[in-house]
């Protein structure tokens, strides 16, 4: 198991030294240079000192390389466009209103998806089950981006009850503030639910055909009893594999949210520096998002192997 | 005449048998149609006895058993109205969810084919057998825990104080076996039903199961159902054989009669298919031609008509009614009539012992 | 009863063979279980619909949807305009079924592209194994460690907002699925018993490969191409609203939204006509997917 473990970790290291060494070059083939626009106003000797500043008057490899070593030290850079922002002090204030969102919208949409899903299963064939498959098929066939532009149009436009942008900060940037959340939260729980009710609807009709739920029905166990230990764990597996999607979905959704909802996190000011070409930003970006991705990756290998016992890790030792 | 009609008796002739079916028909909805199962069987089992049912693949055997244990699920499936199955005088098709579960795995427990299957893969072996104990014999989990680790030796497997933390994939085809073998004796059932137990294992493991199912049933008195398709399998444990064809018993008796003096030409054709190393005559191993009829829309005459090669004109008209032979041997069949010309049976076994 | 009928008579070995049931062809059938379903059907009628419209709608009313005309500026829907003008004038009905057909190219072409480049990648990896196999498939997991539409905007940002750019940027991490199950359906079929039969018989490889390889791998593919359509399409209004996409001469569904958002304060039906366009495409797609899913998948057959 811990030899399973650090060898994912050096796996991990190398998928995102190459992850981050493809951002750099394929940033470096953006035509443009990123700081032509403020430095063209500025004397030669200014501009100069400003290539010089950021480092853009050395050669190619030699930045590939500082740059490396700054990420391996945990420094991600800093803007080109807004002087003295860095990607590090970002993080610090825009990943915990992200975060927020994306823990909001899972937790909900997660929640309600999966209690739809055996909902679903348990009354196949009812009202309650074409009314769940009809939902989520709707749900699903709604980008994000309609959701939140048709939701900001109803309550914050017409009804004028929710706010229509903004977010909480301050005291109440982890709780409270709600009023602003609840829209954008919505934005992102609908896809959610979607995908986990069908997920788990599907799963569960799986299972339940599977002869291990008749022997335990054989067993004369109470129609509880067999939905819990032995339908739902064993539904639960596939269900597991979809975590990360749902949070490279939380990622690129809060693209959208947070740009239609204009929210300071870290979607909205990825959107904003591509369209700057703030180069250094979208590459610490990148890299960053990756890692929490990637990272999510390694956790759900993790988990898979605990809910799945048939799933044994190399170098678990049997 | 539904084959076997003659056992429609009332509850109260079934009170001394451990369990009387009577005319069951199970159906299943499928998108082609509905698939005619099981037509009309009856039988019943006395206490501590064991009867083989026997028959190619989807000829209802499983369904049967099925329904035994009341594991026909709706909206698919379906057990017709007019089917009986007494289990002490207690019509077990009309119990309520509450009462049915009591009744399975209390008193009547099964063992699948499939053990690997069958095993929830992702729960301890233990649990699963203490689920068991703990629903019906209301154990605490300490006692239960040691009940199950008891089972696991009974059925005959080594260091069982390691084996019940395992989980299913990590025991071999032969063990797995014994763990539902365990799992169905854990709580003394009075009925017992394994559906083809041995088939998914290696002929060498096939006689240490069946072995510890003879000695588990002796010691608990304990009625068993065998479900197979390998006469072979038979002989060994049930004294009683009821031969089934497309949904029906076509026919019945005791294994000598069976073995010895069967009568009906599908028996024949299911014994000749046996292989025999005590076969002095050499005689080619037979198989049967064909395939059994679609169930969809079964034949009105004799299901093993086209298939038969005494085959009459009457035998696809009309269903043969029950020829009894005495000793609770029939068989139905038309070449039983008195009409019928006098067919005699294949030879190779009157020589032998008797 | 008469004797007559007593006379042993045997059986035939046709009749005993004889099934009943009619064997139908796995295309046969999926083809008889969509027919059957009828979301899949109507789907596919909405979608075919939207062919037409798409081919023939902007040239229905017989106007400009270029050329600004400050004259007919933000007219709401009427019998001229059925969905009423943008804020330059433009008729809406014309514009968003020229929006829709850039919108389902994209979306067509991107799929094509994804499952050439990851059938053909797939198969190679199957075909070569080794290591060959282990380094295209790290290639595959690198990609896949990063959210694919990051990867989307850093291809756009190099190649620039137009089409090409669109159709590269949305394939390049898409194929990585469909090179991953072709992989997977050429490795077990080649260590399935009933290929490896069909080759002990005699079967040449040809006969194998159209045999047994085409049929599996058509129905994943198909499969692969019902969801992926939807997905790019979503794809294309996501990156063409945040201004990552197509821009605004060209017209798309997602330029379209974009525009409508800017104005639907004031003008809701700029806004909420191509989005419904968008959603009814995504919608048929989707569901005509399912009933293919539900036709295709041999585990339901019946």
């Amino acid at each position: 198991m811990v030899k399973y473990i650090i060898r994912r970790f050096l796996e991990m290291i190398l998928t995102l030294f190459l992850i981050a060494t493809a951002t750099f070059f394929l940033l470096e083939a953006v035509p443009g240079d990123p700081l032509t626009q403020r430095a063209d106003k500025l004397q030669p000797q200014s501009r100069e000192r400003l290539y010089e500043r950021y480092g853009l008057d050395k050669p190619v490899l030699e930045r590939y390389l500082l740059t490396m070593e700054g990420l391996a030290r945990g420094d991600f850079g800093e803007s080109f466009v807004y002087a003295g922002q860095t990607v590090g002090g970002l993080i610090q204030s825009r990943l915990p209103v992200s975060a927020r969102l994306g823990l909001q919208q899972m937790i909900l949409g997660v929640g309600v998806g999966l209690l739809l899903g055996i909902l679903a299963a348990m009354k196949r064939g009812t009202l309650i089950d074409y009314l769940v498959v009809g939902l989520s098929v709707l749900l699903i066939s709604i980008p994000h981006l309609i959701f939140g532009l048709m939701l900001q149009k109803i309550f914050a436009g017409t009804l004028r009850i929710l706010p229509t942008i903004g977010w909480p900060s301050g005291d109440e940037l982890w709780f409270g503030g709600w009023k602003y959340t609840i829209l954008p939260t919505l934005t992102g729980c609908f896809s959610y639910i979607a995908i986990y009710a069908r997920l788990l609807k599907t799963s569960m009709l799986d299972v339940v055909n599977q002869d291990y739920v008749l022997t335990a029905e054989s067993k004369g166990l109470s129609r509880g009893a067999v939905i819990r230990r032995h339908i739902l764990r064993n539904s639960f597996i596939p269900v597991m594999t979809q975590l990360p999607m749902s949070v490279a979905m939380c990622i690129t959704g809060s693209f959208f949210i947070e740009s239609i909802f204009s929210i300071p996190g870290i979607g909205q000011y990825y959107v904003t520096a591509v369209n700057n070409q703030d180069l250094s930003i979208v590459m610490g970006e990148t890299v960053l998002l990756s890692l929490l991705y990637i990272v999510v990756l390694f956790i759900t290998d993790i988990l898979y192997a605990v809910v799945d016992p048939r799933i044994s890790m190399p170098g678990a030792g049997k | 005449m539904e084959a076997g009609s003659k056992n429609t008796g009332s509850a109260g002739g079934a009170e001394k048998k451990l369990l009387s079916v009577q005319n069951l028909r199970v159906s299943y909805h499928t998108y082609a149609g509905e698939v005619q199962s099981v037509r009309g069987v009856s039988f019943d089992l006395e206490e501590g006895s064991a009867l083989a049912i026997v028959g190619e693949s989807g000829c209802g055997k499983s369904v049967t058993a099925r329904s035994i244990m009341g594991l026909i699920k709706p909206p698919a499936g379906e057990i017709k109205p007019g089917s009986r199955i007494f289990y002490r005088g207690e019509d077990i098709v009309q119990y309520d969810r509450k009462k049915l579960e009591q009744y399975r795995g209390g008193e009547c427990a099964i063992v699948f084919q499939d053990a690997l299957a069958a095993l929830n893969p992702t729960m301890r072996v233990g649990k699963q057998i203490m689920e068991n104990l703990i629903a019906h014999r209301h154990m605490g989990k300490q006692e239960a825990l040691r009940e199950a680790v008891e089972m696991l030796r009974r059925v005959g497997i080594p260091e069982p104080e390691k084996r019940v933390r395992q989980y299913p994939h990590q025991f071999s085809g032969g063990m797995r076996q014994r763990v539902m073998i365990a799992i169905a004796f854990a709580c003394d059932p009075k009925l017992l039903i394994c559906d083809e137990p041995t088939t998914a294992l290696d002929v060498t493991i096939q006689g240490q199961i069946l072995d510890i199912i003879k000695d588990l049933q002796k010691k608990h008195r304990t009625s068993v159902i065998l479900i197979t398709h390998d006469l072979g399998v038979v002989a060994n444990i049930a004294r009683e054989i009821a031969v089934m064809y497309a949904g029906m018993i076509v026919e019945r008796g005791s294994s000598e009669d069976i073995f010895y003096r069967p009568r009906h030409p599908y028996t024949w054709a299911l014994i000749r298919s046996v292989p025999r190393l005590d076969d002095e005559n050499k005689a080619e191993l037979e198989s049967i031609p064909g395939t059994p009829p679609d169930l969809i829309d079964p034949p009105k005459g004799c299901p093993f008509c086209t298939r038969c090669r005494y085959c009459m004109d009457i035998c696809r008209e009309e269903m043969p009614e029950n020829a009894d032979f005495g000793a609770g041997h029939t068989a139905s069949c038309w070449l039983h009539h008195p009409l019928a010309p006098k067919v005699e049976m294949p030879d190779y076994e009157k020589e032998d012992r008797q | 009863m008469q004797a007559e009928k007593f006379i042993i008579r045997g059986y035939s070995g046709e009749e005993a063979n004889r099934i009943t049931r009619p064997t139908i062809s796995y295309w046969k059938d999926a083809w008889r279980r969509l027919k059957r379903n009828p979301v899949a059907m109507a789907s596919l009628a909405v979608l075919v619909l939207m062919a037409v419209m798409v081919v023939f709608g902007p040239s229905f009313r017989g106007m400009d949807y270029v050329t600004m005309n400050f004259s007919t500026k933000n007219k709401v829907p009427d019998s001229t305009f059925w969905f009423g003008t943008d804020n330059m004038g433009r008729d809406l009905f014309s514009r968003i079924w020229v929006g829709a057909r850039a919108s389902i190219l994209i979306a067509l072409v991107a799929t094509a592209l994804k499952m050439v480049v990851g059938t053909v990648y797939g198969a190679v990896m199957a075909h070569f194994g080794g290591w060959v196999d282990d380094l295209m498939m790290r290639i595959i997991e690198v990609i896949n460690s990063v959210p694919s539409l990051l990867v989307t905007i850093l291809i756009m940002m190099v190649l620039g907002n137009n089409m090409f750019a669109l159709l590269v940027a949305l394939s390049i991490t898409a194929w990585c699925n469909t090179a991953r199950q072709t992989r997977g359906m050429i490795k077990q079929l080649r260590e399935s018993e009933y290929v490896y039969a069909a080759e002990v018989l005699g079967a040449g490889p040809m006969r194998v490969i159209f045999k047994h390889y085409v049929p599996n791998m058509i129905s994943i593919l198909i499969l692969d191409a019902s969801t992926a359509i939807p997905g790019f399409i979503f794809s294309e209004a996501g990156l063409s609203f945040l201004g990552i996409g197509l821009k605004a001469p060209e017209i798309s569904l997602g330029v379209l939204i974009s525009m409508g958002q800017q104005t639907m304060d004031f003008y809701p039906y700029q806004l909420i006509f191509p989005c419904a366009v968008l959603c009814v495409i995504v919608m048929a797609f989707n569901l005509l997917g399912d009933g293919l899913r539900n036709a295709l998948d041999p585990r339901l057959r019946q």
